[in-house]
């Protein structure tokens, strides 16, 4: 890797002086449209800092209240609920969609005929997951009259509502999150393409059966890629909205099972005009999934395997 | 070596940037109002469907002939995302000049001082074709923040089509009792062998609770804008509702999907699931349209039978001006011409309830298309007859339907009884209302 960082010595001196840079200096302008992002970004980072100490309902000025809102939020218990909803989602469907991913690459990266195609139609859920029309159509298919129940009918079983039956609302939008594996399934892809061949020859050589491959080559040396998934989707699935929103029409319902926490931070912010207090829990959000992205980086010693 | 290492990690890592997140555009209204030239530019706002949509352009364009001085710029939207754009424009010091304003909405931007005290404009907007009561629907104390768009109330409506096919009579819409409609709706799924419900309405739509709770004596909202409504009378909406979901007339619980779209086409009525609702008279119309023309018009029930009359005119939206407005002299003249103006009520027809100008409302009467004649017969017979007042929504108001959806899931799933869902229901509003 050192080489690619290094100019051959027949380079150097070819290169006028003027014309030579240190190598980093690219970097910058790659990083450039971050840079201008964030100008864009740490005003209202700044100015929701300030929000959440303060009384605010959009239509009259700001009015500092001190710990106020973080004292309600303790006493919260919609907040707390939200809390749950977005935790056990997190905890259940992470994981699951992550196995999946990675389930379905290994598939693909046996070499299947048309790899791209299948690549294409595996990756394509993930970029309309969130999308108002999927979750609309899920709606349908999961209805209590839906698709999924007409079938069911045929072996005489009455369905539930799956959107609106608060037992089973929130396990309709894990599958259709779990469902949506495709991003984390294309970076598995690029991963397992990198293990040398030669290591699963070794294997197979010392008579390794095609678990013992999988726990001892294919996984370590895939951990750094599974540990960058992990870490990418948990974020993401922290903050979950459009799926609950379009669900449940805004409301997080049916009777609160899907009140992400983010779905309750908007219903706070823009339907009861507390704008102050959602402010609050956005910092609160923020604390969170910093305090599980840590963990996970403390986990990783003990589990992620960096070759070099 | 060509393995995974932390710098091919982070090269990986980088085709997550491709991932890249589409922002969710939605149409929107943005934007405020400007002279150029010499017309002046309002922002009018509001809520509705393209039906709406036609008839109020059809009506502008009536305004704008008669003011070309005056250039109205128009945006709509659906009705849930409609009240969070609307504070959005506020939080940004950039309001519209006219909007459609939701009753229980008024107050709290009145409260704040967002809207322009129509009462203190002198003579630009006329309201003196109004009834105490629709003036009274805008007012709060001796300010008034709203005109009622039109006037409205909440029906009962049967499809006939069903009832005929299954031999089922439907009962005497003045005089019917909870107890009727609730027999009616059982003899309806039984005769269709369960293809049809005899009835649903929403339990959770604070309007019809609110009939219900005027029938047994109480006001919802008391004039002192506290809630009202005792756990009692709570408990027995739900255990009514439960008892008729028992006996087969209500659909079984998750069947209908609470979020499954407002509008007429997409109701379940229209889907031919359900025999009979309760829907704001307003969208009569619209409902016979899609159900077949066969929808009879009925009274609440229990009218006649309670303490007192449940039912009341309401409005479907007040029209308010906003205080930072730029133009406010030529937002009234508009308004002005929306509740006064012949032509243009003519135009817009009932889309927003019966025009709430007597005068107007009497002289469109003959020229509406019969189903908005038949809705527009039923309020004014409704007007004419003594009614107990009712109050105007107190701040805190909005976050009740929230409330009441949440608590009646959770009895409609067995998850609460009746008795405790509707102590939960009465603590929670409160709290709400004095926050």
């Amino acid at each position: 890797m050192t080489v690619l960082l290094t100019k051959p010595p027949a380079l150097r001196t070819a290169v006028p002086k003027k014309r030579k840079r240190r190598p980093d200096r690219a970097a910058y302008l790659f990083l450039l449209p971050w840079l201008i992002g964030i100008v864009f970004t740490v005003g209202p980072f700044a100015v929701s800092l300030y929000l959440a100490f303060t009384d605010y309902n959009l239509l009259t000025a700001p009015r500092w209240s001190g710990w106020d809102n973080i004292r309600e939020m303790i006493g919260d218990a919609t907040l707390h609920q939200s809390l749950r909803v977005t935790a056990i989602y997190t905890l259940v469907s992470v994981p699951l969609s992550l196995a999946a991913a990675l389930a379905v690459a290994m598939v693909l990266q046996r070499g299947v005929r048309g790899l791209s195609i299948y690549r294409s139609v595996y990756y394509l859920p993930s970029l309309l997951g969130s999308s108002v029309a999927i979750v609309m159509l899920w709606r349908y298919l999961f209805g209590y009259q839906g698709v999924v129940n007409r079938f069911l009918g045929w072996f005489g079983i009455q369905g539930p509502g799956w959107t609106s039956d608060p037992h089973f609302a929130l396990s309709t939008l894990i599958l259709l999150h779990v469902w949506t594996f495709g991003a984390p399934m294309v970076i598995f892809l690029a991963g397992l393409k990198q293990i040398p061949v030669m290591y699963y020859e070794a294997a197979a050589m010392d008579g390794a059966s095609a678990w013992r491959q999988f726990r001892s080559v294919t996984l370590p040396l895939l951990s750094p890629i599974i540990f960058f998934n992990l870490v990418q989707s948990m974020i993401a699935s922290f903050q979950t909205f459009t799926q609950g929103y379009v669900m449940s029409g805004g409301t997080g319902g049916p009777a609160e099972s899907t009140l992400f926490s983010n779905l309750y931070l908007y219903q706070k912010g823009f339907g009861e005009l507390d704008m102050g207090y959602a402010s609050s829990m956005a910092w609160l959000l923020l604390v969170i999934i910093g305090g599980f992205t840590a963990v996970n980086f403390l986990a990783a010693r003990y589990w992620v395997f960096y070759e070099n | 070596m060509n393995t995974v290492n932390r710098r091919g990690a982070l090269k990986i890592a980088g085709l997550a940037g491709l991932a890249a997140t589409l922002p969710a555009c939605g149409r929107g209204f943005g934007g405020g109002s400007d002279k150029k030239g010499d017309t002046v530019e309002l922002n009018m706002v509001w809520w509705g469907d393209s039906a709406r949509a036609a008839k109020t352009q059809a009506a502008l364009d009536l305004f704008q002939s008669a003011h070309p001085e005056i250039h109205v710029r128009t945006e709509y939207q659906d009705s849930a995302p409609y009240k969070d754009k609307l504070v959005t424009r506020f939080a940004a010091g950039d309001p519209p000049d006219l909007m459609a304003m939701r009753v229980d909405s008024l107050r709290e931007y009145a409260g704040r001082g967002a809207l322009l005290d129509l009462a203190q404009q002198g003579g630009k907007l006329d309201l003196s074709g109004l009834t105490d009561a629709a003036r009274a629907l805008g007012v709060v104390g001796q300010q008034n923040f709203g005109v009622p768009s039109g006037l409205n109330t909440v029906g009962y409506v049967v499809d006939k089509a069903l009832t005929d096919k299954y031999g089922v009579k439907i009962p005497d819409g003045n005089t019917w009792s909870w107890p009727d409609l609730a027999a009616f709706a059982t003899q309806v799924t039984t005769a269709s062998a369960g293809k049809v419900y005899g009835t649903n309405f929403e339990t959770w739509t604070i309007a019809n609770l609110i009939v219900f709770t005027r029938q047994h004596g109480e006001d919802f909202y008391t004039a002192d804008g506290k809630l009202g409504v005792t756990a009692a009378t709570v408990t027995e909406w739900f255990a009514m509702v439960q008892k008729m979901r028992a006996d087969k007339g209500f659909p079984p619980a998750g069947f209908i999907d609470p979020n499954g779209g407002a509008s007429p086409a997409q109701s379940y009525l229209a889907k031919k699931s359900i025999a009979s609702q309760i829907i704001p008279t307003n969208n009569f119309l619209n409902y016979n349209k899609v159900c077949g023309g066969q929808l009879q018009l009925l009274r609440m029930p229990g009218e006649t039978q309670g303490t007192r009359r449940g039912q009341s005119i309401d409005t479907p939206a007040l029209w308010s001006v906003a205080a930072k407005s730029k133009h406010p002299q030529e937002a009234l003249t508009l308004l002005n011409f929306l509740v006064n103006d012949e032509a243009g009520a003519k135009a817009a027809g009932t889309t927003r309830g019966v025009p709430a100008s007597q005068k107007v409302a009497a002289a469109i009467a003959p020229v509406l298309e019969p189903d908005d004649q038949r809705a527009t017969t039923y309020l004014t017979e409704l007007q004419n007859e003594k009614l107990p007042a009712s109050y105007s929504y107190p701040i805190g108001a909005s976050k009740l339907t929230n409330i009441l959806k949440t608590i009646s899931t959770e009895v409609e799933f067995g998850r609460k009884t009746p008795a405790a869902a509707a102590t939960q229901f009465v603590g929670e509003a409160t709290k709400a209302l004095t926050a």
